[in-house]
């Protein structure tokens, strides 16, 4: 052990890492050298090691000594093997296989190269057909939807707010005909009347009789078939919707419209509801006794193709 | 351990330096003394030195000095056998006659 110290200390030509690195390789590669070779190459090759007089030579002089090492062991592995085959199991042969160079060097690179080419194919191969069922379009079915007709029994209709007794059975104006409040206003020509609370039937006067007249559209009113969505159009839809508005008495809406009965699209619904709305300021309010009062009244927004 | 002479490759990194021990036989020559010789790197050097030892051509001792008094470290010399140098010649000679032993 002393004269181990010595050898490191002589060798103090170039820099001390350099030293120290070959050393250190010296010392590694005969610790890995067969047993009954490993302090006499240990010895051998740091005395050659300061025969060498550059630091780069002594380095490479230690790299040479490990692939040596490399080489003497696996040229000694047989006999080891041989001398420890008769007293242990075969186990250990397998295990000597798998530990000795027989893996090294050539068959680990193939086995390595081999690896990487496995792993690439797997990847091209899979992103692939990823790509491929990825723009891979689901078939066409066709669905036969029931056509909704516009027979649907009419919904029932909230009683107008009048201000007599007797309830005036409110009429449907259909929105679809040309309006022409000269021509004549449908609510008008279904006029109803009534007694008012106020007669006396004692006085032998004749009671008075509120006229009532149902209110609706009016003039200006938007044409149903400027909110005709041009999506309905193709496909075709048509219907009925009922509309509930409330006016005051200069034709103006007061709530929201809402509808009481639907198309059974959702589209033309969306645009009854729009054109209800945009019709405000053009609804004939109710009238009592020719004058106008604060009225809610059902319509009929008919959307129909022409053909 | 050891090796029959038939079994040594005969390689030119051998050649080189059976040729080095037989520029004169009797010679004891270290490792660093061959690598001088033949330029042959120590990774080559060692496992034919160890291979023609097992093989029964060369012996191997330690040189007999003392490392304090001499100033470095005591090295290991080979030297050729009478069985070694016997193969070498004849080795050799086969390569006058044209055939590789």
């Amino acid at each position: 052990m002393s004269q181990k110290a010595q050898l490191k200390s002589r060798s103090t030509a170039g820099p001390p890492w350099a030293n120290r690195a070959s050393h250190w390789l010296i010392h590694h590669a005969a610790h890995k050298a067969p047993g009954a070779l490993s302090d006499r190459l240990e010895e051998e090759w740091l005395a050659d090691l300061e025969a060498r007089a550059s630091s780069v030579s002594r380095l490479r002089f230690a790299l040479g000594v490990c692939w040596a090492t490399r080489v003497i062991a696996h040229e000694h592995q047989p006999a080891i093997v041989a001398a420890s085959a008769s007293a242990i199991a075969p186990k250990l042969l397998v295990l000597q296989f798998f530990t000795s160079g027989r893996f090294s060097n050539r068959s680990t690179t193939f086995f390595l190269v081999l690896s990487l080419h496995v792993a690439v194919f797997y990847l091209v191969f899979t992103t692939l057909s990823h790509t491929y069922t990825k723009f891979v379009r689901p078939e066409i079915e066709n669905v036969s939807v029931e056509r909704r007709t516009p027979d649907d029994p009419p919904p029932t209709f909230p009683k107008p707010r009048v201000a007599g007794a007797m309830p005036v059975e409110p009429t449907m104006p259909n929105v679809a005909v040309p309006l022409d409040p000269a021509a004549g206003t449908p609510g008008l020509s279904e006029a109803s009347e009534k007694t008012g609370d106020s007669a006396d039937p004692s006085s032998g006067e004749p009671p008075h009789v509120v006229r009532l007249v149902a209110g609706g559209p009016g003039a200006g009113f938007p044409d149903p078939d400027e909110f005709y969505p041009s999506r309905s159009r193709s496909l075709e839809e048509e219907g009925v919707a009922i509309a509930q508005v409330c006016v005051n008495p200069t034709g103006r809406l007061t709530q929201d419209p809402i509808l009481v009965s639907k198309t059974g699209f959702g589209r033309l619904d969306t645009a009854a509801i729009r054109l209800a709305r945009a019709g405000s300021g053009h609804y004939r309010a109710n009238t009592e006794d020719g004058h106008s009062v604060d009225s809610c009244f059902p319509f009929r927004i008919r959307f129909q193709l022409k053909k | 351990m050891g090796k029959s002479d038939g079994q040594v490759r005969m390689s030119l990194q051998t050649l080189r330096v059976l040729e080095a021990f037989l520029e004169n036989p009797s010679e004891q020559l270290s490792g660093a003394d061959v690598h001088q010789r033949c330029g042959i790197a120590s990774g080559t050097l060692y496992p034919i030195l160890l291979r023609l030892e097992s093989a029964g051509w060369f012996v191997s001792k330690w040189e007999s000095i003392d490392p304090a008094s001499a100033g470095r470290p005591r090295r290991r010399l080979y030297k050729l056998t009478s069985t070694g140098l016997k193969r070498a010649s004849e080795v050799f000679s086969s390569f006058s006659r044209g055939v590789l032993a």
